[in-house]
Order: structure tokens, then sequence, then C-alpha cells
């Protein structure tokens, strides 16, 4: 397996209506897929959503990066995706997460505003980079307190 | 041996079956009880398509309609053909629960059979099978038919600029993305290089198609991912419904309409056709014809408008500006011919016509006045500017320094470079340089840095709303300050009264043009501004 490794990292609006029921139950159906599919074609990563935005990042061979994202590309629970950054990159980030995932929960706001994102994520201010770090930090505090 | 070697032997011995299966010389898949195809060993990717994980089993073998299952096909080997039409034998096996092994033979015995019409990039229907199928429901209901026309929009720049390897692929994922915007009983063709056709079926109301039509432009529209490139591209589409009409060709030639109506207002959309777009379009062929006749009855005329240096109150130069005197519409304003002669490529001539005049009548100006001309986007994928240019000069006895040409970005937008080193060639023969309309389109800073122009003339409508405090002073403020970091002039266009030329004043402004300078005049009234 030396195939090089590529890191995607894109954000988009939520288009997924309804109440926050509904919107839990699309999320879950989402990490479901993910956690399905990704390890099937060595898909690491994370998603965050805040604020009516989706972002997230894939990382893994050109080839399964391209097809996974063309896949969430196509998905109508979300619109308006702009690609930050797709790159290679000499190790994975989120080596341990098919697909992992931080919300907007409670126990959530605490974690953000240590990091400044409790005035609101605008994605498009932080850039590729960025939110990269941002969801690295926060997957791994998440894996903290699961732990 | 301990446990721990028999399972390090284990592992090895499974790693090694997979690199065999993995490297078999004939396609074997694996499908789930889902139907989606879970492995594709590499001879499996290269037969089918490339990347077929999570793919249906039906999508790769849509003329094989019963489901795959193990109970319902005997253990012989049957005849599959692919979408990427290859006839193979298969054989299956069955693994676990509902899953299915399939092993795959290319059988050459045989021609390919009944999609060998397709379309063999994309898998796509044809055009001719297209029609076939369009008159069919039609026959049937030809009020529950609706027929998209789309064309891609900046495909032939991925093209020339990534190559026809990119470009292959991008038709191949615009083909998924319909496929997956559309339904089954919907058709699909490709119908030219970029053009494609998509037949909607079970149609109940205008709202359905509008629904298809909006979801393909957005879908079409996101951003692929190709070989590690990043490729934008839109699409344009014209709809048009059955309703009542049971000539395919008519409703095709409907839908051309609307696609065309839809591109002319901007591209990146959808139009559904209205009847009186036969109309609009035979009054466009109508001035188009008058259009070509024009330049012959010397219908044009060039107006020249003043600009003034703002450190001396002085005109140093002339905008060149044409103007259609048409016998009997009236003046036609620049605005509704230019496109139509850029489209139809009769701005070169047009172009070329006012150069010459511009240079002529300048040539009799005195010595410091510059005039200054625009020049189209199309006019720069000629190749012949340079020389019009020089020839222009020459011919007229005008010394280069006092002729400005003024492009818009959009001249950059395409083919950069060419525009780049034609630009180049002017400036060495001593032409000034302007960006126009800075502000509206795209106002890339980056073409600020690509090019060293002479001068930047702000858009209008910055001048015009700039009240002080608003964003639009701002804006105004932060490009003349970026002029003059970047040392080239700044002209603030369409300035019409004296507090907008008072606030443009006092922004470092270079140059203003506008009504409150001075309106554009005949070449016989200039010598009224020059006289104190
Ligand atoms: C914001 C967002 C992120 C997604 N991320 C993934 C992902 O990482 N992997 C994945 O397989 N599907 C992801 N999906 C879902 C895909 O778009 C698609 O629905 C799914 O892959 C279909 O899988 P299935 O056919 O196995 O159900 C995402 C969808 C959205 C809206």
């Amino acid at each position: 397996m030396s195939e090089p490794l590529y890191q995607l990292v894109y954000y988009s609006r939520n288009a997924i209506r309804g109440d926050e029921t509904a919107f839990a139950k699309a999320i879950a159906a989402i990490l479901t897929a993910s956690r399905r599919n990704n390890p099937l074609v060595g898909i690491t990563g994370a998603l965050l959503f805040n604020a009516g935005c989706f972002a997230q990042v894939l990382e893994g061979s050109l080839d399964a990066v391209e097809a996974t994202f063309e896949r969430i590309q196509q998905d109508e629970r979300h619109g308006d995706v702009s690609l930050l950054a797709l790159e290679p990159i000499a190790a994975r980030s989120f080596s341990n997460w098919a697909m992992g995932f931080v919300g907007h929960s409670r126990e959530n706001a605490d974690r953000f505003a240590a990091i400044g994102l409790d005035s609101g994520f605008d994605p498009e201010r932080l850039g590729g980079q960025r939110i990269h770090e941002i969801l690295r930090e926060l997957v791994i505090q998440e894996e903290v307190v699961a732990a | 041996m301990t446990a721990l070697d028999s399972v390090s032997a284990n592992t090895h011995l499974q790693r090694s079956a997979e690199d065999l299966l993995e490297n078999l010389a004939h396609p074997v898949l694996l499908v789930g009880e889902d139907g989606k195809v879970e492995y594709a060993n590499i001879a499996g990717q290269a037969c089918l398509g490339g990347w077929i994980l999570g793919l249906c089993f039906q999508d790769l073998f849509p003329d094989h309609l019963e489901t795959l299952s193990i109970s319902t096909l005997a253990r012989e080997p049957f005849v599959l053909v692919s979408r990427t039409h290859i006839r193979f034998r298969a054989l299956i096996g069955s693994v676990t629960r509902g899953a299915v092994l399939l092993s795959l033979f290319p059988d050459t015995s045989q021609a390919p059979a009944l999609s060998s019409e397709g379309d063999e990039l994309t898998g796509l229907l044809k055009r001719r099978d297209m029609n076939d199928r369009l008159d069919q429901v039609l026959s049937a209901n030809s009020n529950s038919v609706a027929v998209h026309c789309l064309d891609l929009d900046r495909f032939k720049v991925v093209n020339d600029t990534l190559g026809h390897g990119v470009g292959d692929l991008l038709l191949r994922k615009v083909a998924d993305r319909l496929r997956t915007a559309c339904r089954k009983e919907d058709h699909i063709a490709r119908v030219g290089g970029d053009e494609f056709i998509v037949v909607q079926t079970s149609v109940a109301d205008a709202k359905d198609a509008e629904r298809l039509a909006s979801r393909l432009v957005d879908l079409i529209g996101r951003t692929y991912v190709l070989s590690g490139h990043t490729v934008n591209i839109g699409v344009s589409i014209g709809v048009a419904l059955g309703e009542g009409c049971v000539v395919g060709r008519d409703l095709l030639r409907n839908g051309d309409l609307a696609l065309y109506e839809a591109k002319r207002a901007g591209r990146g959309r959808f139009r559904v056709f209205e009847p009186g777009m036969d109309a609009a379009l035979r009054e466009r062929r109508e001035l188009e014809i008058e259009l070509r006749r024009a330049l012959a009855l010397k219908q044009f005329e060039v107006h020249y408008q003043p600009f003034v240096d703002l450190s001396s109150d002085r005109v140093i130069g002339f905008e060149a500006l044409v103007r259609w005197n048409h016998p009997t519409r009236g003046r036609i304003s620049p605005a509704d011919f230019i496109p139509l002669a850029e489209e139809t490529g009769l701005i070169n001539k047009i172009g070329e016509w006012v150069l010459r005049t511009a240079c002529t009548t300048a040539a009799g100006w005195a010595d410091d006045l510059t005039v200054a001309v625009n020049i189209s986007p199309v006019q720069f994928k000629a190749d012949t500017l340079v020389d019009s240019i020089v020839s222009a000069l020459g011919q007229a006895g005008l010394p280069p320094h006092r002729l400005e040409i003024e492009i818009t970005e959009s001249a950059l937008l395409d083919n950069t470079d060419s525009v780049l080193r034609t630009l180049h060639a002017l400036r060495n023969l001593g032409v000034q340089i302007s960006m126009d309309d800075f502000g509206t389109g795209y106002s890339s800073l980056s073409y600020l840095q690509k090019f060293p122009f002479h001068k930047i003339k702000i858009d209008r409508s910055f001048v015009q709303s700039a009240e002080a405090g608003s964003d639009s002073e701002a804006i105004l403020r932060a490009i003349a300050g970026l002029g003059v970091s970047l040392g080239m002039a700044i002209t603030a266009e369409g300035v019409e009264t004296i507090e907008q030329l008072e606030r443009i004043r006092s922004e470092h402004c270079t140059y203003v043009q506008g009504y409150f300078t001075g309106r554009p005049v005949p070449a016989d009234r200039i010598n009224s501004f020059l006289s104190p």
C-alpha cells in the first residue's frame, strides 16, 4: 500500500429540511453510510456540522477520494459545495476515523468556544488548512472524552 | 509452531490470496445482497469503467433485468453485456448471506449486441436512438413528456487546458450525474461533443420539468475532481414540454430555441420554451442582417467623450464610442448591438473600422491628446489584432503613445497567455493599455498582477453610489489606493455631479470621465472642449 495519500477539504450549506429530529436522522444516515463505505475504500476523515454548514475532510488514495467526493457532491442533502483544498499528504490525520463527527451539541459549545468558534462558524474565512486543524483538534478531544 | 506464528502465516496466506484475486486476468466482482458492487479486481474495474464500487449491478449491466441472486440463476454460464458494451460469459458463486461472486469472461465469439448503438464514452444513447424513443413516448402520451436540451458551459476550456483525457473523464462524470438526477424511465443521450438531451417521461406538469432542469443545473454545476484537478463547468438548458406536440423534431427545435435563450441570459441556467421565442429569434436574425450591411451603408459613427486630468483640470484625451444610426429604428444603443456583433464575429470588422476612424481623427488633434479605443475580447481571439493596430497607426500617422486601448477583464478569462502576449506586444509598441469596467465581472486582482496596465477604469456603478461612508466609497478608495501602489493611473467613470467629482478628487483618482466633465460628441464638435 504505497499509493500516495491525498486530502480533500470542503464545506457546504446544509439543505436538510425539517425539524431537529429529521436533521438528527439525516446525520445518522450520512454517518452510517460513511462508516460503511469509507473503510471499504480506505477513506478516513471527519465531518463537522455547525450553523447551517458542513465541513468535511476526506483522506485516502486519490482515486478513492475522488470517487467518494463525487458521490457526496451528488447528495441533495447539501449544496453550494466549495472545495477548499485537495493536496497530497504525508500521513493521515484521522487514521482511526472512518468518519469522525463533530456535531453542534451543547457539550460541544464549550469546546467550540475554546477555539474561538462560538460566534458562529464561517468556513469561507477559515480556509482548508484551518478547518483541517479544527476538525483534528475536535476529533481528538472527542476521542479523549469517549475514552 | 506457536499460535502466533500460525496467525501471521495465515494473514500472509490471506494477503497473497487477495493479491492473486486482485491480479487475475479476468474480471471478478462481489455483488452484495443490496445489488451493489462491493469488490472489483483490477481487470473488473478496467473493463467496467473505472471506479465502480458502490454502483448497482443493474447500472453496470443495464440490459440484465432480473435481480442477481444465486437462487434465480443456474450454475451455468450466462451472458451479460456491460454498459461499456463488452459482452461477457458470467459464472456465479455464492459467498455469504445473499452476496454473489461473479467471474466474467470476455466473450469475443459474438459481435457486441444490443446496446452497441450507445455512445462509447459515456454509455448514453446516441441521437438516433433518442429520436426513436422520443417519438415513441410522444405517441403514447405527449402531455407527460418534456425534452431538456443541455449544453455544457466552458467545457472547451477544460479540454484545451487540461487535455482530452480529463475532458473525457469529465464527460463521463457528467453522464453519471445525469443518471443520478433522472429516473430509470427517462432517456438520456449525448448528441454532440458536450451536448446532451434528456427525454423526461411521466411529467405531471410544468413544475415537474422545471424541477428536473433546476436540479440538473445545480448538480452538473457542482465542482468536479478529476485526476487531482478541480474543474468547474456549468450547464445551460432549454426545456420544451410535450403538450400535444407529437413530432419529436418540433419539440427538439423548441428545446433548442429555449437553450439559446438560456445561454443569452448568461448561461448556467434553464429556460422553458415559450411561443414568443420564435419571434424573438427572428427579430435577432433581422438585426443581424442589418448589422452586416451597416458598415457598407456607413450607418456607424464614432463619438468622443473627453477625460480630464484631475491635477490640472485639463482634457487630456477622448474615448472613442461607436454609434449606430439606423435609418428606421433610430439610434441603436451599443448595449443592444455589440453583444450580437460579438456573437456573430462582426465585431472584428466593426472594431477595426472604429480603430482606424479614431486614429485618423486623433491624428488631427493637438499633439498631446490621446484617443482611447475599446477592444472586444473577440478581437483578441483573432491573430490579426496587433497587425491591424500597427497598420491603423501607420495609415493615420498617429504616434503609438497617443493611442490607448481599453480591454475588459473578460478578455483575460480565456486564453490568458495568448492575450497577455498580445498585450505585451502592444505595450512594446508604445501603445497605452487600460483595464475597463474594473469592479464589475470577476475583478480578479491577479489580472492586475499579470499585466502592467497603464490605467484602471473604475466602473461607473461605484462612482454613482459612492455616498460618504458607503461600501462603494470604501471600494473606490481601495481601488484608488491599489492603483497608486501598483503605479497605475485611475480613471473614475460615470461622474455626473459636482459632488461626485469632489469625492473622486479626494480619493486620489487620476482622471475622470462622465457627463459632468463632458458628454460624447461627434468628431467635428471636439474643438469646443479644447478652446478655453
Ligand atoms: C455532508 C455529507 C457528507 C457525506 N460524507 C460521506 C462519506 O464520507 N462517505 C460516504 O460514503 N458517504 C457520505 N455521504 C453520503 C453520500 O452522499 C451518499 O449518500 C452515500 O455515500 C450513499 O451510500 P449508500 O449507497 O451506501 O447508501 C455524505 C453526505 C453528506 C450530505
